[in-house]
């Protein structure tokens, strides 16, 4: 036997019960439901549930973990970010999906890098028109054809070797990028050289530069990265950016503070062992060196 | 006593973000102060991880900053800001950048040197804690379990603490269905939580 419906006017009001929690109802609306919930014993108990179990949906319960984090550091890092990013120039900014492609590439990459994307770019083209324009050359015909490539390779094993070289292009391109930085790195947490314009202060003129330099290549490897399944690497070079971006726009001459506080950031987050472990592993790849 | 819960964006909202494009000194800090925290509960909806969440916020904070010029004030700038996290995150996903989906209540315990120092001590706070521990990952099974929309909806109310109009307005769908949507979430978490815990059940049936 099912249960008694309730009556319409109960429903209707249950079903204005979340409006009311979240205080989307206009106030006529909200002083009839009130009224009836007033009035009604079965309503009165069904609003008690409702906010209840909203009131239990509380951040510091769902997410417990964001009671852990510095929110005012977290707001300095970002702002830290925003306007490094911004002073790098275009090439440096965050962008996904097209704004990544409609980036100056000839600007954001170095000479050797563009001959390296222009390579792997002239592969993939002599493929498809092997594969599919080539005069005389089916497409998706029958046995034999729809598969054929160079040579009588398969198409598909051709497109996996194009991706698995763009994948080791940007695999190296990410190794040289963390050896660079980790000069860098060194230098900042080596003893400091004082600054000849402000006294009790420290010239950080080269490695400000250098950041500068590093973050504008890092756009090159980052998209490669994406597609990497090397997600340890991708992780390490993510973080690492935060660190140059803070490096980048300090003054010439930076105060012992700031000069801790990277400092710690470097040796918290252990960047320099793991540096050294993750380009070690990948110099020991034979389709790295 | 008002009972209900009004919508978490402000007014003044716009007025910051026009300090924020006219470069007004602060202002940018004040917007991060004031959003991050919502947008990380969001991006939590949407990675199922802490470390990925804070990383999609900083991403959204940056791109927020340097694409303010961009900004039109037709939409509030958190259904704007919230729309940039979505992309953050989808691309992420996409890119799977994402570490893999942990319980978002997971705690740096066993991390030596990390995370607050606990504040009570007694068994009956320890006991306490973990109820708490144990409602928060029903509640978040219980959003799990909602379809995408509705899902998103809820998130960007509860969490998100966006007008109702504006999620219309940030989703491209009818105030309607917003309504109807947020009205089945809020049943379907109700449902869920009186299926699986044993604390809220005994709660409704004392009341009956």
């Amino acid at each position: 036997m099912s249960p008694r419906r309730p009556p319409r006017s109960c429903r209707a009001a249950r079903d204005r019960m979340t409006l009311l929690y979240y205080g989307a109802l206009a106030p006529a609306d909200k002083a009839g439901l009130l009224r009836h919930v007033d009035s009604c014993r079965s309503c009165a108990l069904e609003w008690d549930t409702i906010r209840r179990c909203l009131d239990a949906a509380a951040p510091e319960t769902v997410f417990p973990r964001e009671a852990e984090v510095d929110w005012r550091e977290f707001t300095r890092v970002a702002v830290v970010r925003a306007r490094a990013a911004e002073a790098a120039g275009p090439g440096t900014a965050p962008a996904s999906g097209r704004g990544r492609l409609s980036l100056a590439w000839a600007a954001a990459f170095p000479v050797p890098a563009r001959f390296a994307v222009l390579a792997t770019a002239a592969l993939v083209a002599a493929l498809l028109w092997n594969a599919w324009l080539r005069p005389g050359g089916t497409r998706g015909g029958g046995p034999g054809s729809s598969d054929s490539g160079i040579g009588g390779q398969p198409l598909a094993s051709l497109l996996e070797s194009a991706h698995a070289m763009q994948d080791r292009l940007a695999r190296r391109g990410a190794v040289r990028y963390l050896s660079d930085s980790r000069v860098l790195l060194v230098n900042l947490v080596g003893p400091a050289a004082p600054c000849r314009k402000a006294s009790g202060q420290y010239d950080i003129t080269l490695e400000k530069e250098k950041s500068r330099q590093l973050l504008r290549r890092k756009n090159l490897y980052e998209g490669g990265l994406g597609a990497l399944q090397d997600q340890r690497l991708a992780t390490l070079v993510r973080q690492l950016e935060s660190v140059l971006m803070q490096v980048a726009v300090l003054d010439d001459c930076a105060s012992a503070r700031q000069i801790h506080d990277l400092r710690e950031q470097i040796e918290t987050r252990q960047i320099l062992l793991r540096i050294d472990l993750v380009t070690r592993e990948m110099k020991g790849r034979a389709d790295v060196v | 006593m008002d009972l209900t819960r009004r919508g978490g964006v402000e007014a003044d909202d716009f007025a910051l973000m026009e300090q924020v494009q006219g470069g007004s000194p602060g202002a940018f800090e004040t917007l991060v102060e004031r959003y991050q925290r919502r947008l990380y509960r969001l991006a939590c909806g949407y990675l199922h991880n802490h470390e990925d969440a804070l990383d999609a916020v900083q991403e959204t904070l940056v791109k927020i900053y340097l694409a303010r010029q961009r900004y039109r004030p037709s939409a509030h700038p958190f259904t704007w800001a919230s729309r940039i996290l979505a992309n953050q995150c989808i691309d992420q996903i996409r890119h799977r950048r994402v570490r893999p989906e942990q319980s978002l209540e997971e705690t740096q315990e066993g991390r030596p040197g990390r995370g607050p120092l606990p504040l009570l001590s007694s068994e009956e706070a320890a006991q306490a804690r973990q109820e708490r521990r144990e409602l928060g990952r029903m509640l978040q099974g219980a959003i799990d379990t909602l379809p995408p929309r509705q899902r998103e909806i809820f998130m960007l109310r509860h969490f998100g603490e966006m007008r109702l109009e504006e999620i219309a307005a940030a989703l491209g769908c009818a105030l309607g269905t917003v309504k109807s949507s947020l009205h089945r979430a809020a049943a379907a978490i109700r449902d869920h939580l009186a299926r699986t815990d044993p604390a809220f059940r005994a709660k409704e049936e004392e009341a009956l």
